[in-house]
């Protein structure tokens, strides 16, 4: 049985989605959002400016803070608690370190734009073919 | 003809001047406005000031390799239109997608299509720029990496820029000469900060002018279309234009990415990058103020980021601080952390935000934006060889 279900979401909507598809399909499990921050940028400035900051902490708690937030938000409206977690690097690198202590994945195709798929490549892919759990594309 | 071409021609400058002007003033200023020490307009206007001063001065070497020395024979004026066009749609593409591409390596990349399709490419030349473009960010990658990982705390520590309640400056008009003298609520160091903000400023738009002017108006200049002095009034209009216009918007932007780092970070970069720029522009190596502060920014992060490690654990990918403890922790009170000396958990993460998988990605895009311009620049001069070839 599927008891614990990594969510991890950017800013999208289509991460929104996979959120809320996690919510109706695994109402009992224990859902996990992740939110990785730092990503490469158009000019690397997000991935400096965490790296530079006196507190790391602090600085990727503010990155992090509007997505975790939203989907706080979310599960609200389903009445569901759940866990949010922060980390900084590359999503797909973190997604797939922590994608071992879950049963499950789901999340959206793709984030956003051209700019992003060619900066960060497309995350859905890379965390779907190496994945050591079973991964839900929601698109 | 000739006329109609022509005018074509100043359109094609206009709309490249007008998108560098976006871009390099979202560059040059937004963090001097982020931090709310200027306002956009007295930006754009500093802005078109040092531009002039950078494109009339170091710009002519540039202007002169661009216009005389990529390829042996002069451009011609139909050629000229068209290698604009190029360097436009590379813009365009750049805006739309977002994609930062350099605008001096797609105007060097048409350039040289234009000269391998006419048999005309001066290789030497080509092959000193690329050089310079290979070298260039290694540069800018290891000042930003050595500052970043040896003095940046130290500089934090010791910097920082506050801002008061109220003018800076105020004017007594007490006495028979006004006297200006500290605004109510300014602080010594507050004057020292902004200037040191505005100064850097000025500097990055002087190394900015020097670079870019050459890219919107060199294609006309080469077969004297336009003379160079009007050229450079030309293209110093256009760059002002989008200064006053579309850098609000990039100021945001691609600014606003160098507002993510603190505004002391963004000061380094900004000092090397331009000092990269210029001394570049004055050896007339067509070079981007995009390429240079982009380096800096990853070399800086990156530096600050593998402070937890030693240089060569670094260097070679190994991460693991276990070992670390200890050792380097005889003086319990500094604030800093010594070089090798273990921070918090979590920072030992912070490596991963510049794994050189991602930097990588991020450099090819240097390759394929001017080979893409070089390619179709070939393509269409093969198709269409121009009369007086």
């Amino acid at each position: 049985m599927v008891t614990r279900v990594l969510v991890p979401m950017d800013d999208s909507a289509m991460a929104e989605r996979a959120l809320r598809y996690a919510l109706e399909v695994h109402p009992d499990a224990e859902i996990t959002v992740l939110h990785v921050v730092g990503e490469p940028s158009a000019m690397m400035g997000r991935a400096a400016g965490l790296a530079l900051a006196d507190d790391l902490e602090e600085a990727a708690e503010e990155a992090a803070g509007e997505v975790l937030t939203r989907a706080r938000e979310i599960a609200a409206e389903y009445d569901v608690e759940i866990t949010t977690r922060k980390a900084v690097g590359h999503p797909a690198r973190v997604i797939l370190d922590r994608a071992g202590d879950y049963d499950a994945v789901v999340m959206g195709t793709h984030g956003g734009s051209l700019r992003d798929r060619l900066l960060v490549g497309n995350v859905a892919q890379r965390v779907f073919s190496r994945s050591p759990v079973p991964v839900t594309v929601v698109r | 003809m000739s006329f109609s071409l022509l005018f074509l021609g100043v359109a094609a400058s206009i709309f490249v001047g007008f998108n560098i002007g976006g871009s390099s003033t979202g560059i040059a200023w937004g963090p001097a406005v982020g931090a709310g020490l200027i306002r956009k307009t007295t930006a754009a206007a500093v802005m078109t000031f040092f531009v002039f001063l950078g494109g009339w001065t170091v710009g002519r070497n540039v202007m002169d390799t661009l216009a005389g020395d990529i390829i042996t024979a002069p451009i011609t004026l139909e050629a000229g239109v068209a290698v604009l066009a190029f360097i436009g749609l590379g813009i365009l593409v750049a805006n739309v997608f977002g994609v930062p591409v350099p605008t001096s390596m797609t105007t060097v990349g048409a350039i040289a299509g234009l000269g391998l399709a006419t048999g005309t490419l001066n290789f030497q030349t080509i092959g000193r720029i690329v050089s310079w473009w290979i070298v260039t960010p290694i540069v800018g990658f290891w000042v930003g990496a050595v500052i970043g990982r040896y003095f940046y705390p130290e500089l934090n520590r010791r910097f920082q820029v506050v801002t008061s309640e109220g003018p800076l400056l105020a004017v007594e008009r007490g006495g028979r000469i006004p006297t200006i003298r500290l605004g109510p609520n300014t602080t010594r160091r507050e004057v020292v900060s902004t200037a040191v903000v505005f100064v850097i400023g000025c500097y990055m738009a002087f190394s900015a002018g020097a670079s870019n002017v050459p890219n919107a108006v060199a294609p006309l200049v080469s077969d004297g279309a336009l003379a160079p002095d009007t050229a450079i009034v030309l293209a110093t209009l256009a760059i002002g234009f989008g200064g006053f216009t579309i850098a609000r918007r990039t100021m945001e932007s691609v600014g606003g990415e160098l507002s993510d780092i603190p505004l002391l970070a963004a000061l380094i970069v900004m000092l090397t990058a331009a000092t990269i720029t210029t001394a570049l522009s004055y050896i007339g190596i067509p070079i981007s103020l995009v390429m240079a502060t982009v380096m800096t920014i990853v070399g800086l992060g990156w530096g600050r980021a593998t402070r937890p490690i030693t240089a060569r654990q670094a260097v070679r990918g190994e991460t693991d601080t276990e070992l670390s403890m200890g050792a380097l922790k005889a003086e319990p009170d500094t604030e800093i952390t010594r070089i090798g000396e273990e921070e918090r958990a979590e920072v030992q993460n912070v490596g991963s935000l510049f794994n050189p998988h991602a930097v990588a990605k991020y450099l090819s895009m240097w390759i394929i934006g001017p080979s893409m311009s070089l390619a179709l620049s070939y393509g269409f001069f093969l198709v269409f060889p121009f009369v007086g070839w």
